[in-house]
């Protein structure tokens, strides 16, 4: 993770683009995922433009209706019929704008949760297709908030701000007409000052969006500062130091509220002036239209239409404020995602598939592997040879490439070309699927999900249960409970797609299981389970902080035995395990190695094993010394012993600090 | 509804927290209270404003008068001006009172949870004390800067408005908001099943965002294993459930929208259809009276009071949701301010200033489960972890504690710093005159100053080298004794390559090696040079050269002061002047290396099969 590499692929700055590559931009988008809704847009569209016209014409009404009164005067009902008429007629679309407004809103704004919907799935896809190297520059919880936050925003962008957009442009044109038609040099009188008041408020908005983002900003630093704080409470605790914990707290509480005091400032002072203005054309309509009513230019009622229309205008303007912001956000969220969407894998192109049915051939040709934006090799011309079932262990200390030569054996990097064969064929150009079907990998630190221990082992995604659990938690009152029966369809939409899992496994999820309590044994975990509130069915909470290291590392070790493997890549398993268990371990991964495998297929795993104690290396059939990336010594643990180098001394060390083990050949 | 009794709080109490919550707002009070005083000004201009209205048209333009006519146009103006100016200061006042309050909690909050026992930490995940002191004050916040107090303003607005109508003409004003309590039950129960749908979606999301997470998280174990298919699909499923519910969200959301902005219309259509007949008639069906004061003007004012008096009503429902959430939000807050925090020296003089380093241990037991449970009975049961431990260690002596896992070794360091309390038996503290002082009577911060115990797990903060080792204490602060800590510890040479104490050490010290951070926390301890030192030592794996430096680090560390060491190296064990084996919570073998190996017992097994490595954490939450 070096500077340049960050900052090379830190997301997209805001940077302002023409506003015809940002059209082109955003319709792009739209034409790939709007499209298919074309006919609720067209319908939503249509009500809009109805709803506006309604708009218009209710305070023309009203005012053509005391214009009606007015010219009646006190001569009788003859004439006032007509305006009781017009009463009916105001009634009707009053009545009728309430359903064109409904559906003008729900036919923009449902297509819009579509594509989020269909966004969030292909991004989450996607991202599940891209390899360690993107993971080492981006940071999950970016990720994730572009999943979650900036789909938000996209959703905005083809859903409210698409009504909104469209909605001003037939508006604010009807509204001007309108007011024109019924008195153009009034409405020059009193537009200017709301038109005034909407570009000190487009100003404002965007201001207010900026500080907006920085308070945000701030509030996560915050959060950030109150997490580690509380993370680290132990040490703050035990050094007294929760004193000046609270001074460095202080420091960005106050930050964050001089933030929110200018936020308060400009909500408080500059926000209000479109209304305000609004407002000064009321009086203007007053002033110059009451004048313009004594020289007989303008009946009376039009005054109220005036008055109406215009603070229809206002509450335009304020939202197309509102609009013109979130569009640009929406095009900085809708540019974030669409750069995650384009990334490619980076994998190389496969050109054989390649599945491992017996344990394979390991071979390493010269193999010199460099991180993507490190300068030095992380290893230097390695070469070996592992037969079918065989053993290789690789010491070395922390930083010497033992982690990254796992991981280019796991694909996890691709292996520069020509230097790593799995049964021959050169590795880099495997397809990924199936090479992985046969092999297992468990990682120095091992990740565990927050579903039970059994599903954490077999990994079939059986804690649908849980969340169905979580649910049914949760009471329904009256009606809700029948319109929201879609989110029990949903959960059991998961339990669907899970009993597809199942019948495509041939499996019963709760139906005894030898084959786990076999690889369980294996790994040491019986005692664990004992002691484990609901054995297997124990959720291990958020990345497993309910066992201990150890029993982490022998959960992910039971991991990849269960899937029975033909090539075993262990990464300094072992580290967090105690002596005894240890020896246990190493006899049941050597049982795997042996003759007999426990599926009883005879053939024996071929096995990469990482580790830094020399007493879990001793049984491998080769064993390559690295340091700094290149081979220092090789050969067999008692060879190796024998040349008294960088091995010999560490075995050395290691035996006085366990007691001269004496017990232990 | 049971879902809301138990989410929300009903009014009652929810007025009960808030009045609680007094004593924050209480020093911003001026702020506030100006606040609250200006919104008499702006209801009372936003009701004046239709009633000038009225006067230009049944006046002014009847009359044939532009000197009356512009007259009214300026007041007109001018209670515009006066109407906005008061709304500013209002608006800017109330949520600089909301603001600062808020602010004093959040300090309160973090003041409060640093100071909460390790007991209370064991019981509560992080994540949900973090969501009290970032999402339940910022709800909080929310509704003080504009919740309570609009309400306020809008009860002043409506009720002026009211009065006016009224006062204008009571048999219009009953005619046109004829709708008005059907409009009421409409809104109340759509916000009702809108608050319900919303719920449903923000647990609808929250559970899909938690599982991108930790699939993403996880993503190499999910590529690996070949699970990208199956997490897709579950992915869609739990979108699938958000997607139902803010489609049907946005139904109900469209309806309510449209309905409050028809309502105002049909009133107005309303009160025109029947004021027609009333205007030109002699209209006695609205009362004699009504017949000659109904006039055009009137009208006017009455379609401007009617578009501006059910906003109030739309916005209504909406923020006593936001009062009830907010004080569920309370309640949780209280419930962690309510919980009891360790207590803090009174001031005064230290007990501890003579303090030699010997410490005597007699008839000590312990359970977690005694001390802090507030039950006594409840307390009784529960694992005993040491019994009936006598121990001493004299100033100046190096002990070793060894044991198996759940030997009650890392226990004795949690005791001894009172990070847990609830010892039975007595621990007495020598000091210079020969007297001695009995732990459980001193309060924890006097005597963390001068024992100071090491953890397995060293916790660095995303801030500079330097900062991790003064921990940010202003006394410590000072770079030449920065530099002689980490001298003493030899871990200035390293923090020099990386440009000296101000260097960052990363999150969690990802800048650093697991050795190197090690290093930094004895640099804590060289800093603050304590009477008595307790050291847990690491577990982790630790390659071997750094492990020579850590063990030199170590042996600095314990010159001239007490330390009892909780071994996991034989190494360190060789230096001590005492070992200590625990087995079962007992004191079972007492003696030097050579003595304990002679006699063949516990030890001698222990040294012959290696250490124990397992992790001590788990023992201790047995």
């Amino acid at each position: 993770m070096s500077e340049a590499s960050a900052d090379s692929d830190a997301p997209p700055a805001e940077t302002p683009r023409g506003v015809v590559a940002t059209v082109v931009f955003v319709l792009r988008f739209v034409l790939r995922y709007a499209t298919r809704y074309w006919v609720s847009y067209l319908f939503g569209f249509l009500a809009l433009a109805a709803t506006n016209w309604a708009v218009v014409r209710i305070p023309t009404l009203v005012g053509e209706i005391l214009n009606e009164l007015e010219a009646a005067g006190s001569e009788g009902l003859a004439r006032s019929e007509a305006a009781a008429d017009l009463a009916v007629e105001l009634m009707v679309w009053a009545s009728a704008l309430v359903i064109v407004r409904t559906f003008s809103r729900v036919l923009f704004f449902n297509p819009g949760r579509d594509i989020q919907y269909r966004v969030g799935v292909d991004l989450f896809s996607h991202l599940l297709s891209l390899q360690r190297p993107f993971y080492v520059r981006r940071k999950v919880g970016e990720l994730v908030s572009v999943a979650a936050n900036d789909t938000q925003s996209v959703r905005l962008l083809v859903g409210f701000a698409g009504l909104q957009v469209c909605n001003v442009l037939v508006a604010i044109p009807l509204h001007l007409w309108q007011l024109l038609r019924t008195d153009w040099v009034l409405t020059l009188w009193c537009v200017t000052p709301v038109l005034l008041g909407g570009i000190y408020m487009r100003w404002t908005v965007s201001r207010f969006y900026a500080m907006v983002r920085s308070s945000l900003e701030r509030l996560a630093r915050l959060s950030d500062r109150i997490l580690e704080s509380f993370a680290g409470v132990a040490t703050i605790r035990s050094h007294g130091a929760e004193e000046a914990a609270v001074a460095r707290f202080e420091v960005s509480n106050r930050d964050y509220l001089d933030l929110q005091l200018d936020v308060a400032r400009l909500r408080a002072f500059a926000m209000p002036v479109l209304g305000f203005s609004g407002f000064v054309g009321t009086g203007l309509v007053l002033w110059v239209g009451g004048q313009r009513v004594l020289d007989d230019e303008l009946l009376i009622g039009d005054l109220a239409t005036f008055t109406a229309l215009l603070m229809s205008l206002v509450s335009l303007l304020t939202s197309l404020a509102w609009v013109l912001t979130a569009v640009s956000r929406g095009t900085v969220a809708l540019d974030r995602v669409q750069e995650l969407l384009d990334r490619d894998p980076e994998l190389p192109e496969a050109s054989a598939s390649h599945t491992l049915d017996a344990s394979p051939r390991l071979e390493l040709r010269e193999l010199t592997f460099r991180h993507p934006g490190r300068d030095e090799p992380s290893l230097r011309g390695i070469s070996a040879v592992v037969e079918p079932g065989q053993t290789l262990g690789i010491f070395g200390r922390t930083g010497s490439g033992k982690t990254t030569l796992i991981d280019i054996l796991a694909r996890i990097y691709s292996p520069p070309k020509g230097s790593v064969f799995i049964d021959g064929l050169d590795a880099r150009h495997l397809e990924l699927g199936p090479l992985r079907a046969g092999m297992a990998v468990v990682p120095q630190t091992p990740f565990l999900f927050s579903t039970t221990l059994r599903d954490n082992i077999r990994l079939l995604g059986e804690d649908a249960a849980v969340i169905a659990a979580d649910d049914a938690a949760r009471p329904e009152s009256g009606l809700l409970a029948g319109l929201t029966r879609g989110r029990t369809d949903a959960v059991d939409g998961a339990r669907a797609g899970q009993a597809r899992v199942e019948r495509a496994a041939g499996l019963d999820l709760r139906a005894p299981d030898p084959h786990l309590d076999a690889v369980i044994e294996a790994a040491c975990m019986g005692p664990d389970l004992a002691a484990l509130p609901e054995g297997l069915d124990t959720v291990v909470g958020e990345r497993g902080v309910m066992l201990s290291g150890g029993q982490r590392q022998r959960t992910a070790l039971a991991r990849a035995l269960y899937r029975r493997p033909r090539l075993l890549l262990l990464d300094d398993v072992l580290s967090a395990v105690d002596q005894a268990t240890e020896v246990k371990l190493v006899a049941a991964i050597r049982g795997l190695s042996g003759q007999d495998g426990p599926d009883g297929q005879g053939q024996a795993p071929t096995t990469v094993i990482v580790s830094h104690r020399t007493s879990v290396l001793e049984h491998a059939d080769e064993i390559l010394v690295l340091d700094e990336g290149g081979l220092v010594e090789r050969g067999t643990h008692a060879q190796l012993v024998g040349q008294g180098g960088v091995y010999a001394a560490a075995h050395e060390h290691q035996n006085e600090d366990q007691g001269g083990e004496a017990g232990r050949g | 509804m049971a879902e809301d009794a138990k989410t929300h709080p009903d009014v009652g109490s929810a007025l009960g927290l808030l009045r609680r919550f007094w004593v924050f707002i209480r020093p911003h009070s001026a702020w506030l209270f100006s606040g609250l005083a200006v919104i008499p000004i702006v209801a009372g201009m936003a009701t004046l404003r239709p009633l000038l209205l009225k006067r230009v048209v049944d006046e002014a333009i009847p009359a044939g008068d532009p000197e009356g006519l512009r007259t009214l146009a300026l007041l007109f103006l001018g209670a515009v001006a006066l109407e906005f100016s008061a709304m500013a200061v209002q608006v800017y006042c109330l949520q600089r009172s909301g603001h600062a309050a808020i602010y004093d909690l959040r300090t309160a909050i973090f003041r409060h949870v640093l100071r909460l026992p390790a007991r209370f930490f064991d019981k509560n995940p992080l994540g949900s004390l973090l969501s009290r002191s970032t999402s339940d004050v910022e709800a909080l916040g929310e509704t003080l800067s504009f919740g309570v107090f609009t309400i306020l303003t809008d009860v002043f607005m409506v009720g002026g408005i009211l009065t006016s109508m009224f006062i204008l003409s009571w048999q219009l004003t009953l005619l046109s908001l004829s709708v008005a309590p059907l409009l009421f039950l409409l809104v109340r129960w759509f916000s009702k099943n809108l608050r319900a749908l919303q719920l449903e979606v923000r647990r609808a999301q929250g559970v899909q965002t938690g599982y991108l997470t930790e699939q993403l998280s996880g993503v190499s174990v999910v590529q690996l294993n070949g699970q990208e298919g199956l997490a897709r699909d579950r992915f869609a499923g739990l979108g699938e459930r958000y997607l139902r519910a803010t489609k049907l969200a946005n139904i109900f959301d469209s309806l309510l929208y449209s309905v409050m902005d028809g309502i105002s219309a049909f009133c107005v259509a309303l009160l025109l259809f029947f004021a027609t007949p009333a205007l030109l008639d002699d209209a006695s069906w609205l009362g004699e009276a009504t017949a000659g004061t109904l006039t055009l003007g009137l009208l006017f004012a009455f379609v401007s009071y009617l578009q501006r008096v059910f906003v109030p009503i739309r916005e209504f429902s909406n923020k006593l949701a936001t009062i009830q959430r907010a004080a569920a939000s309370l309640e949780r807050i209280y419930g962690l301010l309510d919980t009891l925090a360790e207590p803090r020296d009174a001031g005064g003089e230290d007990p501890l200033a003579t303090w030699t380093g010997q410490v005597r241990m007699r008839d000590l037991s312990f359970s977690y489960a005694w001390g802090g449970a507030e039950d006594e009975a409840e307390a009784a049961d529960g694992p005993v972890i040491l019994s009936e431990v006598d121990l001493d260690i004299e100033a100046g002596e190096v002990v070793a504690v060894v044991g198996r896992t759940g030997s009650g070794k890392t226990s004795l360091g949690r005791i001894l710093t009172q990070t847990y309390t609830g010892y039975r038996g007595s621990i007495e503290f020598v000091l210079a005159d020969g007297s001695a002082v009995e732990l459980r009577e001193l309060s924890p911060d006097r005597v963390r100053r001068r024992l100071l115990m090491v953890q397995q797990d060293v916790f660095l903060f995303d801030e500079s080298a330097g900062f991790n080792v003064t921990l940010g204490e202003a006394e410590l602060d000072d770079e030449d004794a920065i530099l002689t800590a980490l001298e003493t510890v030899q871990a200035a040479d390293f923090i020099r390559e990386r440009g000296g104490p101000d260097c960052a050490v990363g999150e969690r010290g990802a800048n650093f090696s697991v050795g190197e951070t090690q290093l930094l926390a004895f640099a804590r301890v060289a800093a603050r040079s304590p009477t008595m030192l307790i050291l847990d030592e690491a577990t982790a794996s630790v390659d071997s050269l750094t492990e020579q430096r850590v063990q030199k680090a170590i042996e600095r560390l314990l010159e001239g002061r007490s330390v009892l060491v909780i071994a996991h190296r034989l190494s360190t064990v060789r230096h001590a002047d005492k070992i200590v084996v625990l087995a079962r919570g007992k004191v079972a073998e007492v003696g030097d290396h050579e003595a304990l190996m002679a006699r063949d017992g516990i030890y001698a097994e222990l040294y012959r099969s290696g250490f124990d490595e397992a992790s001590e954490t788990a023992a201790a939450s047995e």
